[in-house]
């Protein structure tokens, strides 16, 4: 639909302040991209202030029916914070108050610009933290997690951003302000909270967001195991799991990640391995020096070459940055690389890895897997050169691949990225249509004229029927956080 | 559409779609399936998720109301139905969907016990964290739907954080799920999140996967007793900030005690119970840290009833006291001192005894309440009791009365006001269910 610009923009500036709507081109190419390269330059950007302002914006929005989309920090991986051409970004740079910390009940209410990281720095002093952690925690906003319900290493032991969110504020597409949930674990009444963590932005804005904290452990140890192959390290974390031992975090780097990554940032992973675990342990004292017992013996048991455990904070550290650093790294050694988000069943990541290895033979391509390998969510890196595009093809079809591998083996395409509009067309590949005929129409509830977040999720409904293979591109990363 | 309509009328229909024996119209075996003295004028079991929906469908062509049954131990739950045309049982969907020990995750049809599941996966050492009362007769289906937990939540955290997929039908008879068999996904919309908890109103979960735990190896109960509500809360919050992480930390007053463990020391006052997992080392270190406190340890046989006695209060209580209220409340951590205080004071001014237990890290409140003996018996002082609670809650404070005098059903809202937007959760249940089939009337619409 045509969109009277100006008339919209003087109504935002109206809404929101002079200075808080940008409708120039220069300005407005900063956020047509996310964490990938998939553009699409919305008509303006707005950052309200308040609550209320965000009610007036979609109000107007959807009196206009103009679309919108939420916006925190931009680090998403699947093109959630895609506007559509044209359309409206809500960022939320301006709405980064942390609104309250009740030490009682360990709660902390926000809102959603908030930076992940800034909120555990925020409670550091009372021994609290937010245990969604990101690997761009640095930058990603609490906004942004809710919406993708967002994961990160030590979601191994803690849970995703849902199982840490209990109330939101929520602007619904007509404007209205309504709450769900609040400071209790849990209420009567259907579980809306649970609902929108993870709706990708297309049922509700939320606007403050109240979550757990997590009281720090009194111990971690992180210890490095280290194997000649990566099938030895891969039946080790079905090993871990199959002993009853549940790190706080299990990371795997194969060993062409951790020679580029040790190039780089020098964490002390040995050049010569097949693959490398990163295992942190955390909890009451007792309870981890005998769990760092067992995984050594585990470790061990899969043929490991050797088991460091990190002396000191310092030690902890320099491990914990070699994986922090992973994405930085291979930014020196490839000019773009597309970051894949699959799922397996832990028992299934020998399998996974070793048809991985055979993908990138039959492709001829470079693929480094550094993951979250405890809870067999996978992250394939594949490099390649945009100026190649035979490559780029390959890219694609060893991507399509992979994640068919993944359901093939009782898995699912996203673990922690979500759906976006990078693999809303794999949908199908997942539910029937019925499955997603039930999903939309719960969409259509709240947001039936598809103004907030609209071509997200959910596949076109020309993929509905027909799977002919990976024809969109997906969203590719150029530099990780 | 009157009841001996509805008999007469679809009973074929239903065959078709069941089978002849799985369908009953015999109104003395509709009679043991009364839900608040209304009696079904039908029930089916079917065997299928393809029959559900068929089942749902043709309800939803003749405007049939239909009640999702499981085990019947919370039926009696709720607001009163008008009718009940159709009791649809669960039971005969017990398949196992998926089995994975190593990956420690199950699939399991909704008609399964949560008995019958736990006994599976213990045989390899691992454990299912759902506690509900008289888990021998609750079945899968049933526990999703009230969203039941016990005083395991402390430990292992509630269904909405290991329950990883669902397969349901909606209202409007079709099949749909949402997650699936692994521990991290987030493909689709959270369809486990509205279904956790919706009463049955939404759909008929017809399976559901779950994350597993390795069982422990050893476990022991500590008791801690104090003179009041206020000082074994203290130890409470002793115990949250501690390093300690107990697999259940709960809160027993005297009565409930009495109730649950007759002639124990610990009736006496107002109990903390700890409940920790681990090697000899590690029970040590619960036992240093907790202190001079505890009066009482408890492991074996003897820990094993108790903790299961906890996880049937609601139905020891109702059987101890038949003409009584049972309240349940989630509430913010810091409130459950408040509460309690309250509750006192009402209690005494309406002349009602209680008993409570809580899973006071979280926080949940099961009480019980029943007029103080000597008390002269009236019906308008358990429904001035209900509505005393209800006018001082705090905000954020969710509370439903799961039991109460039949007398008294037609004046005590089983619900009451929810910390969640009406109107949002009223576009869900017309998103699922838009001709209001199932359980109509008796939860929040």
């Amino acid at each position: 639909l045509p969109v009277n610009l100006p008339g919209l923009v003087d109504h935002l500036r109206k809404i929101a302040g002079r200075d808080a709507v940008l409708d120039r081109p220069e300005d407005l190419m900063l956020y047509e991209y996310d964490a990938g390269i998939r553009k699409s330059t919305p008509g303006a950007v707005v950052f309200p202030q308040s609550t209320e302002q965000v009610s007036q914006i979609m109000r107007l929005a959807t009196a206009q029916n103009v679309a919108v989309v939420a916006r925190g920090a931009g680090t998403g991986l699947s093109g959630g914070s895609i506007p559509q051409e044209g359309g409206v970004v809500i960022a939320f740079s301006r709405m980064n108050r942390i609104l309250e910390v009740d030490v009682e009940n360990q709660r902390a209410t926000v809102q959603p610009g908030v930076v992940n990281l800034q909120l555990s720095e925020h409670v550091a002093h009372l021994g609290l933290y937010f245990a969604p952690d990101p690997s761009s925690q640095k930058a990603c906003t609490i906004g942004g997690n809710v919406a993708e319900n967002s994961g990160g290493p030590h979601t191994l032991m803690h849970g995703v951003t849902v199982n840490h969110v209990t109330g939101v504020e929520v602007v619904m597409p007509s404007g209205e302000i309504v709450h769900f949930g609040g400071k209790a674990a849990e209420s009567y009444g259907y579980d809306m909270t649970g609902f929108i963590v993870g709706s990708e932005g297309t049922v509700g804005i939320t606007t403050a967001i109240t979550v757990k904290l997590l009281r720090k452990p009194e111990k971690i140890a992180t210890l490095l195991g280290v194997f000649e192959s990566v099938d030895d390290a891969a039946l080790t974390v079905s090993a871990i799991t199959a002993a009853g031992i549940t790190p706080a975090a299990l990371e795997m780097l194969d060993g062409w990640t951790l020679r580029t990554v040790e190039a780089f940032c020098h964490a002390g992973y040995p050049l010569d391995a097949g693959a490398v675990l990163l295992i942190e342990l955390e909890g009451l004292r007792e309870v981890v020096e005998e769990q760092a017992i067992a995984v050594r013996e585990v470790c061990f048991g899969q043929k490991a070459r050797e088991v460091r455990r990190a002396k000191d904070d310092d030690e902890r550290a320099l491990l914990w940055k070699g994986r922090k650093m992973a994405f930085a790294a291979l930014g020196r050694v490839t000019p773009s690389y597309y970051t894949q988000d699959g799922v397996v069943p832990r028992s299934q990541i020998p399998a996974v890895m070793r048809h991985i290895g055979n993908v990138a033979k039959k492709y001829d391509l470079v693929i480094g897997n550094i993951f979250h390998a405890g809870d067999g969510n996978l992250h394939p890196l594949i490099l390649f050169d945009m100026r190649n595009a035979g490559q780029f093809e390959r890219v694609l079809q060893a991507s399509w691949d992979i994640l068919e591998f993944c359901i093939q083996c009782g898995g699912s395409i996203t673990g922690e990225h979500g759906v976006g509009m990078e693999k809303r067309d794999l949908m199908p590949l997942l539910f029937t249509e019925e499955d997603l005929d039930v999903m939309v129409g719960l969409r259509n509830a709240f947001n039936g004229a598809g103004v907030l977040n609209p071509q997200k999720i959910f596949p076109t409904p020309r993929m509905c029927r027909e799977i002919t293979g990976p024809t969109q591109n997906p969203v590719l990363m150029q530099e990780g956080l | 559409v009157s009841t001996a309509t509805v008999n007469t009328r679809f009973a074929p229909d239903f065959r078709a779609i069941c089978g002849r024996e799985h369908v009953t119209e015999d109104p003395a075996e509709l009679q043991a399936w009364e839900i608040l003295g209304v009696a079904p004028s039908l029930a089916v079991i079917p065997a299928s998720a393809d029959e559900v929906a068929a089942i749902l469908r043709f309800a939803n062509e003749h405007g049939l109301s239909v009640v999702p049954a499981g085990g019947f131990t919370q039926q009696q739950t709720g607001n009163l139905p008008q009718q009940v045309d159709v009791l649809l049982f669960t039971t005969r969907l017990t398949a196992v969907e998926h089995y994975d020990a190593g990956d420690l995750t199950v699939g399991i049809g909704a008609g399964c016990t949560v008995a019958q599941l736990s006994a599976m996966v213990a045989e390899d050492g691992l454990f299912f964290a759902g506690d509900p009362a008289q888990p021998e007769r609750c079945t899968i289906g049933g526990l999703l739907a009230t969203g039941w937990y016990g005083p395991r939540r402390q430990g292992y955290g509630g269904l909405r954080d290991y329950c990883i997929g669902v397969r349901f039908v909606t209202g409007d008879g079709r099949k749909a799920k949402g997650g699936g068999r692994v521990v991290k996904n987030v493909a689709g919309y959270d369809m486990m999140k509205l279904l956790i908890g919706s009463q049955g109103t939404l759909g008929i979960i017809t399976s559901a996967s779950f994350k597993l735990f390795p069982a422990p190896r050893q476990t022991r109960t500590f008791v801690a007793l104090f003179p009041s509500a206020a000082e074994a809360l203290k130890f409470r919050t002793h115990v949250l900030r501690s390093p300690l992480d107990p697999i259940c930390l709960e809160l027993v007053s005297p009565e409930a005690h009495q109730m649950l463990a007759p002639g124990s020391p610990a009736g006496a006052g107002w109990s903390i119970c700890v409940r920790a997992a681990g090697s000899d080392t590690v029970l040590d270190r619960y036992r240093s840290e907790l202190g001079q406190a505890v009066v009482r340890e408890m492991e074996g046989a003897n820990e094993q009833g108790f903790w299961r006695a906890l996880e049937d209060f609601s139905q020891i209580a109702s059987e101890r006291h038949p003409q009584s209220l049972l309240v349940s409340m989630t509430l913010p951590v810091a409130d459950v001192e408040s509460v309690l205080r309250h509750l006192s004071a009402l209690a005494e001014a309406n002349r009602f005894s209680f008993a409570a237990i809580g899973r006071v890290g979280i926080a949940h409140l099961l009480v019980s309440l029943w007029q103080a003996p000597g008390a002269e018996a009236s019906m308008v002082s358990f429904v001035n009791t209900v509505s005393g609670l209800r006018s001082h809650l705090p905000p954020d404070v969710s509370m439903a009365v799961l039991r109460c005098p039949a007398e008294t059903r037609h004046h005590i809202s089983a619900w009451g006001p929810m910390p969640t937007d009406m109107e949002s959760m009223r576009a869900v249940k017309m998103a699922l269910d838009p001709k209001d089939i199932l359980n109509r009337g008796r939860f929040l619409f």
